[in-house]
């Protein structure tokens, strides 16, 4: 029946989406894994000397320059109330875009890429606060659990918790 | 060729040395010979070690003068405008200081550039009853 075909088409896409893979970035951190979408990240650096900010919020604990980029680092570890990432000399960073933001977030590791069938993403635990209000979902791969970022609202909601200018101490 | 270049001034308030656009400077002077209500001595960039020196900063307000307690005045130095960076958008969206306005390339190293008049209308927006 002629009608039809796009309609099986539809869900033979559809089902295809469904089985394939979906590409994360993944960073250790806050002892376990936590990926966010892969074409968030456009490249991995390690850190130069940072240089701290006055009045600057706790996750955001300086900047460094790249390739004569001066770049802020995110600390998600600092946003969410858990203990800071150490940054050492070795500590690599993951560069992001989230809109019109760009900010190096700093983890324990960096992991890299990583794939995860889309049918074994779930929804989050229903926690509320910490870290567990920015997950998106929670995959498997072969390494095990991957908690899944939504990297954009969380960089966004860091920018809405800081003090806007003018209204804080150092 | 040459790039064109900024005048800036160089000062330490504690253990970091800043910078600024030598224009917003009016005189640098020692701290006795300004009257105790013109002093700004804790900002957004800490509190000086010792209260000697200041720089002496228009404001707003006509005839109105602040004057900055620093540790020292390192000096004026020549930078190319093209080692002149604005803060990063997420790092000037977060911080608590629009005094804060960018970096200058100094040996290589990354120097805050601080607007000062913005720096001396904060505390005094900050110091001001409510």
């Amino acid at each position: 029946m002629p009608e039809s075909k796009p309609t099986t088409e539809r869900e033979g896409k559809a089902a295809a989406e469904e089985s394939a893979d979906a590409w994360f970035f993944c960073l250790r951190m806050l002892g376990g894994r936590y990926a966010f979408e892969a074409p968030l990240v456009t490249e991995v650096v390690r850190l130069g000397p940072l240089t701290r900010l006055p009045a600057a919020p706790a996750f955001l604990p300086g900047v460094f320059t790249h390739r004569g980029e001066v770049l802020p680092v995110l600390d998600i570890g600092q946003l969410v109330g858990r203990t800071a990432v150490p940054i050492r000399a070795s500590t690599r960073a993951a560069i992001v875009h989230c809109g019109p933001w760009k900010v190096a977030v700093v983890s324990d590791a960096v992991e890299g890429l990583v794939s995860i069938p889309r049918r074994t993403l779930e929804p989050p635990p229903a926690e509320a606060g910490g870290v567990a209000e920015f997950l998106s979902a929670v995959g498997r791969d072969r390494a095990g659990t991957v908690a899944i970022l939504d990297l954009p609202r969380l960089v966004e909601t860091a920018r809405a918790r800081a003090v806007p200018a003018g209204g804080g101490a150092a | 060729m040459t790039d064109p270049t900024s005048e800036i001034l160089m000062f330490q308030v504690g253990a970091r040395v800043f910078a600024a656009v030598v224009h917003d400077a009016v005189r640098i002077g020692a701290v006795r010979e300004a009257a105790a209500d013109e002093l700004v001595v804790e900002t957004a960039l800490g509190l000086p070690f010792s209260r000697e020196r200041g720089i002496v900063v228009a404001t707003q307000q006509a005839e109105v003068e602040r004057t900055l307690v620093v540790d020292q005045v390192v000096g004026i130095r020549s930078v190319p405008e093209s080692d002149v960076h604005p803060l990063p958008a997420f790092a000037a969206a977060c911080i608590g200081s629009g005094a804060v306005t960018g970096f200058v390339m100094v040996d290589e190293a990354p120097m805050l550039l601080v607007d000062l008049p913005t720096l001396v209308r904060e505390r005094a927006g900050a110091a001001a009853p409510a």
